[in-house]
């Protein structure tokens, strides 16, 4: 290889996918609220609930991007938060009593995937919580008995609004190309977004 | 209120680096009136990027703050400078890419920070191609 051949434009380096992890996860992307509710609101009933609440919505409808919205004016509401993710099939929260131990009247306990937890421990965690006095925020598929906070959905007027931001030229992928993704996964953005991923490749490829 | 105005460039901006090879390059920050600049890091680095969580490492790590040293003015020109590993090489396929970066991350008053990013490549892996249906 020449000297030459080393050389070469900047913009020729890769283009990066703008459905890539980095730019879709939650705290990546700003949770677009409805037009009526914002999330300094949010926090205020959730203060009025004693801290206590539940954000329910389906699959990839945007409940750990709202959580990762919320967590910033939580803070500035003088809360301490402490955040615990919970995977398929984590039935427990052995993994987390470290994080858990030190919740107090000033914490908002929030646990993302609470429906993972069987119902014994949920119990439990509830009971902890009223015993600490601390706050507890959870997301749920269906509602688990906690005061109402909000309900996540998406519709086609925010998924469009995600595509806007994260492909505002729309020259590879469209509002068609979200159209069909949505409908394939029963508005479930989350893998939307993924499939859109792929698109991205073959069409940038070609 | 203004965010800086961050200079990053490299000295060979246009370059495909190979292992081995020094990458250098300054900065410089114009923070407008009344927005303090507290501290610069400056960290050369590679991440993954996909569908998957991303991976990170940083290779080199330059952090430059008031608290280490009185009277400093980020509006001069800093160099930073640091030879290139054998490995990770860039590489671009289909589920998972390797991207390297240098980044910088200018800390200002009231807890606001600004980041810039430039991307170069590390080697010369072919690019996979997305299998058509």
């Amino acid at each position: 290889m020449s000297a030459a051949d080393k050389w070469r434009p900047a913009e020729t380096l890769p283009r990066t996918n703008p459905f890539s992890t980095r730019f879709i996860q939650p705290g990546a992307l700003p949770f677009l609220f409805p037009a009526d509710v914002n999330a300094s609101q949010l926090v205020a009933r959730l203060a009025q609930q004693e801290w206590w609440g539940e954000i329910i919505g389906p699959h990839g409808s945007g409940k750990s991007t709202l959580l990762a919205s919320l967590t910033p004016e939580l803070c500035r509401a003088n809360r301490r938060v402490v955040q615990i993710t919970l995977h398929d099939g984590e039935r427990t929260l052995r993994a987390h009593n470290a994080a858990i131990a030190g919740i107090d009247s000033q914490t908002v306990l929030i646990v993302d995937g609470y429906e993972q937890l069987w119902i014994w421990n949920r119990y439990l965690l509830r009971r902890f919580c009223r015993k600490r006095r601390s706050g507890l925020l959870v997301t749920a598929h269906s509602g688990a008995g906690l005061p109402a906070l909000f309900e996540t959905r998406v519709d086609r007027r925010t998924a469009s609004a995600v595509l806007a931001r994260l492909c505002p030229d729309g020259d590879v992928v469209n509002q068609s190309d979200l159209d069909r993704a949505l409908a394939a996964h029963g508005q479930d953005l989350r893998e939307a977004l993924f499939e859109l991923y792929d698109l991205y490749e073959q069409r940038h490829t070609k | 209120m203004n965010a800086p105005l961050v200079t990053l460039t490299l000295h060979d901006s246009r370059r495909i680096y190979q292992p081995g090879e020094t990458l250098s390059g300054q900065y410089h920050i114009d923070a407008p009136e009344g927005s303090e600049t507290h501290a610069v890091e400056v960290s050369v680095l590679w991440h993954t990027e996909g569908k998957g969580d991303e991976d990170i490492a940083v290779h080199y790590f330059d952090r430059v703050s008031h608290d280490d040293r009185m009277g400093l003015d980020f509006r001069q020109p800093r160099v930073f400078s640091t030879v290139l590993p054998n490995s990770p090489l860039s590489y671009e396929g289909v589920l998972v890419k390797i991207r390297w970066c240098v980044r910088l991350r200018v800390f200002m008053a009231r807890g606001r920070q600004t980041v810039e990013e430039r991307l170069f490549q590390l080697g010369e892996v072919p690019p996979a191609r997305a299998i058509l249906p």
